[in-house]
């Protein structure tokens, strides 16, 4: 596509300027260009330009074309000086419209969906809002789903989308800030945040890492996170992803930046820290006891789902002398016969259950109960009545597994997941010093990791006492006082510390 | 860059290949000895070692045809050797890590415990938790190939566990560790006993050796632990009677919780529950002669009324305690002076009592102190106190 053709202003000739349209999106059937007369006496020729089942093609023709030939009733339209001036202030009663007089631009608007007026004898048009396009609808968000709290998720329609955000946060300061990127899809993205309230080094920041993404396409917010993170070579994401409104609103309010894809569900949210992806959006709804309680058990999930099979495997051939007498000989008992060292037996069941959770999310609906059926068998009990592994293998897998699923966030727990293969290893090589050593070299990766300048591990490493009223805790709501502390540096105060006083009483 | 990253994680996989050769060893690579009996057997060391088939001992995989442990003996000049001897019967190296009991033949320990310690603390394999026992007139080899009750099919497990529970309720046995025994044998002031352990029933048959054994409703031989063992330095000197053992753990302080009886105003007995003891030891030296008091404090409930008595009375409750408090005051007595006129070892730790408090006075006293411990007077002073009398307050009626 060359942009010097593209940048061609419109011709004052309707005919030819219908005709080049046609032509560059070579009479690509979708593409509607109805022409039609306005003006009783003196005709004007006009044509309306759409692209069929973006624009509301019922409203264009019955509201749009009626109330535009109605309009020389009133005005003379071929003496106006500036016709379409005319039509716009006194016909058209459509919230959005802008003027056009290139064909890039038209191009642009009748692809999303815009439907354009263009009226012979002059190189200008008017881009007139008429967007209306099947979507899905807002359904519960399936990737984070809650018990209680609000059961509305984003859908693939960026409006949408924001305007599920300003139902949470009515306030003017929560500002909207969009961009077109891709060369291609010219993927629309939104960035939101609260003015006054967001640190504005990480907005600039934020700003310039998009406005150097220089690529053809942009399908999904993935993209945009792998293009814009700190860092590449980590297993751990460095910018957070939701499909819940709320939690981008309480994201805002925490003075992070949203970014909004068009075409995806899932929201960015910028900067991302390492306890944000073990908290839920539901823990501030919960009573905060009860929260505090869940984090501990995910903090927990999270040491058995790195480190269960490599203990397992380090205690089981290094460290005999580490199990109660009783529990060695039954575990030396289940071991008797199986042909395989404990490590190749762990990968072989934890590659196992990858495979069967890879094709438990892969497979069509239909038959996902007979794989769910051979797998269970497959891992539960054929391979172990066939003398290939272990019983408690099984168990060591199983509730590695379970505790994976804890992590609230998906991408979060498929870092742990991956991580626990290199562990199986250095437990199999040097045992519990082996496990310890990764656990340090992890600590240290995690300590170097930034998340647009912020130390990923905030606020453990740098701790922040003030933070950790809601980190691994979750003091009650009159407690939360300040926002954290490195990401809004300003408008730090959250509600005023004699209200909540007076509450405790 | 590139080529350094292409390194790492060509030395990363490096890491996985290197593992077969490290001292790794799977759980069926092993085979765990639960217990090791310790013999002479003329100028060398006959070692036994009873280790488990983990295949039996699970439920669900066991044939119920194979023994679920195995004793395997073997000779040496020294233990390390004997032990490695032993590979040539079995298949896997020796565990000892999760060794449970060591049983002294009675002819070793009289001969002196004190080399074999070495190997057994030496030895980074094994930890030093594992209850030391004698066997009581027999070679250690024969408890290690005794078949035990079903509830604990693993004999040194069974051993350990009666220890662990006789200890807790009757009091007559200790679990000596090795790091108590060698700091014992170290140690000038006190010496060590060790529990001991003998076969009951037809010992010379050798139908405790097979699964027959358990399979009866009266077991052909029985394992059973007993008494204490009186060493001095590291021979065995003799044996104390039950009565004894218990003075001995209540001087020491081990009693948990024990059962005695006393005699009551109107002929009958009546039996009363240690539920606590606290015991104190102090030592002085005066005019140069070594004295000890024994402090003794116990609280007891009712246990077994069986005669006429009102124990709803306070009087009868300080006559109760009275009496219990002469009768243990005469077991105390009784295990003190066997000890002294007999044994002549201080097993008590009177020697350590008075460094305590005198250490001057010590310093003279420990060249010749195995001839002065028979001379040491010993103050003994207990009180009972008796807590609850049970759920019921007369005996039942039989007239």
């Amino acid at each position: 596509m060359g942009k010097s053709e593209q940048q061609l202003p419109l011709s004052s000739e309707l005919v030819r300027n219908i005709q080049r349209i046609k032509e560059t999106l070579g009479n690509s059937t979708d593409l509607v260009a109805r022409e039609f007369l306005i003006g009783s006496e003196e005709c004007v020729k006009a044509a309306l330009i759409y692209t069929d089942g973006l624009a509301d093609s019922r409203n264009v023709l019955e509201a749009l074309m009626l109330k535009l030939r109605e309009a020389p009733l009133k005005q003379d339209l071929s003496a106006s000086d500036d016709p379409l001036r005319l039509l716009k202030d006194y016909s058209i009663s459509i919230g959005e419209i802008n003027p056009v007089s290139d064909f890039d631009s038209l191009f642009f608007a009748v692809l999303s969906g815009d439907t354009v007026l263009l009226l012979d004898g002059h190189a200008e048009g008017l881009i007139i809002d008429q967007r209306a396009w099947e979507d899905r609808g807002i359904k519960e968000p399936s990737s984070q789903s809650v018990i209680r709290g609000p059961k509305d998720g984003f859908t693939e329609t960026l409006r949408t989308n924001t305007a599920l955000i300003r139902r949470k946060i009515r306030d003017p300061n929560l500002w909207l800030e969009s961009k077109i990127i891709g060369r291609v899809t010219r993927t629309e993205i939104g960035v939101m945040y609260i003015k006054g309230i967001v640190s504005e080094d990480i907005l600039k920041e934020v700003h310039s890492r998009l406005d150097k993404i220089d690529t053809d396409s942009i399908l999904e917010s993935g993209y945009i996170e792998e293009l814009i993170q700190d860092e590449t070579l980590t297993p751990f994401p460095t910018i957070f992803n939701t499909e819940r409104p709320d939690t981008v609103a309480a994201a805002l309010l925490e003075g992070r930046v949203a970014i909004i894809v068009d075409g995806t569900p899932f929201v960015l949210i910028i900067p991302a820290l390492f306890s944000q992806f073990y908290q839920a959006s539901e823990d501030y709804y919960h009573r905060a006891d009860f929260a505090t309680v869940i984090r501990i058990i995910r903090y927990i999930c999270v040491f058995i789902a790195l480190l269960a099979p490599s203990l397992y495997i380090a205690i089981t051939t290094f460290h005999h002398e580490l199990l109660p007498t009783a529990l060695l000989i039954g575990l030396a008992s289940q071991r008797e016969g199986v042909p395989f060292p404990a490590f190749v037996e762990a990968v072989m069941m934890e590659v196992t259950f990858e495979i069967l959770r890879e094709a438990g999310v892969r497979m069509p609906r239909a038959i996902g109960q007979s794989v769910s059926i051979v797998g269970t068998l497959v891992i539960g009990q054929a391979a172990v009545e066939a003398g290939l592994v272990s019983p408690a293998m099984v168990i060591v897998v199983s509730i590695t597994a379970i505790s994976n699923f804890v992590v609230p966030a998906f991408n979060m727990a498929i870092s742990i997941r991956m991580l626990r293969f290199p562990f199986m290893g250095l437990a199999a090589s040097f045992g519990l010093f082996g496990i310890t050593v990764g656990l340090i070299a992890l600590v240290l990766h995690l300590c170097g990791l930034r998340s647009f300048g912020i130390p990923y591990l905030t606020p453990f490493a740098p701790i922040i006492i003030e933070d950790q009223k809601d980190n691994v805790f979750r003091l009650p709501h009159w407690a939360l006082l300040s926002r954290p502390h490195l990401i809004s540096q300003k408008n730090r105060i959250r509600q005023a510390k004699r209200l909540s006083k007076e509450r405790v009483k | 860059m590139k080529k350094r990253f292409i390194m790492t994680v060509i030395l990363c996989f490096s890491f996985l290949l290197q593992s077969g050769c490290w001292s790794r060893r799977e759980l069926n690579d092993i085979a765990i000895a639960l217990a090791l009996g310790i013999d002479k057997s003329g100028d060398q060391y006959s070692i036994s070692v009873q280790i488990v088939n983990p295949g039996e001992v699970a439920a669900k995989t066991g044939t119920g045809k194979g023994s679920i442990v195995l004793t395997q003996t073997e000779k040496g000049e020294t233990l390390a050797e004997a032990l490695r001897r032993i590979t040539t019967k079995t298949p896997r190296k020796i565990h000892l890590a999760h060794l449970r009991i060591v049983v002294f033949g009675e002819e070793i320990a009289k001969e002196g415990i004190g080399k074999t310690l070495d190997f057994l603390s030496r030895n980074h394999e094994v930890r030093a938790d594992f209850a030391v026992l004698v066997a009581k007139g027999l070679q250690a080899e024969k408890i290690l190939r005794v078949y035990t009750v079903p509830q604990e099919p693993i004999p040194a497990n069974k051993i350990f566990k009666s220890l662990e529970t006789s200890d807790k309720v009757w009091a007559v046995t200790a679990i000596v560790t090795l790091d108590e025994l060698i700091s014992d044998i170290a140690n000038e002031g006190k010496y060590p006993t060790l529990t001991g352990i003998e076969l009951l029933g037809d010992i010379d048959s050798e139908a405790g050796e097979t699964r027959e054994n358990v399979e009866r409703m009266k077991p052909i031989v029985v394992l059973r632990t007993a008494n204490l063992a009186v060493f001095k330095k590291d021979k065995l000197v003799g044996w104390l009677s039950e009565t004894e053992s218990k003075g001995y753990n209540y001087i020491r302080g081990n009693v948990k919780g024990s059962v005695g009886q006393v005699a009551c105003p109107n002929g009958g007995k009546l039996s009363l529950e240690v539920i606590r003891t606290k015991a104190e030891m102090h030592g002085k030296v005066i005019d140069g002669q070594p004295q000890v008091d024994i402090q003794l404090r116990i609280e007891e409930n009712v246990g077994d009324v069986q005669c006429e008595i009102d124990l709803t009375k306070p009087e009868t409750i300080s006559l109760l305690e009275s009496k219990a408090e002469e009768r243990v005051k005469g077991i105390l007595e009784g295990s003190i002076k066997k000890v002294q006129t007999k044994y002549k070892s201080d097993i008590f730790g009177f020697g350590d009592a008075i460094r305590r408090s005198d250490p001057a006075a010590w310093n003279t006293l420990k060249q010749d102190w195995d001839e002065k411990f028979p001379d040491v007077k010993v103050n003994v002073n207990v009180t009972v106190e008796i807590r609850r009398l049970g759920t019921v307050t007369d005996t039942v009626d039989t007239k």
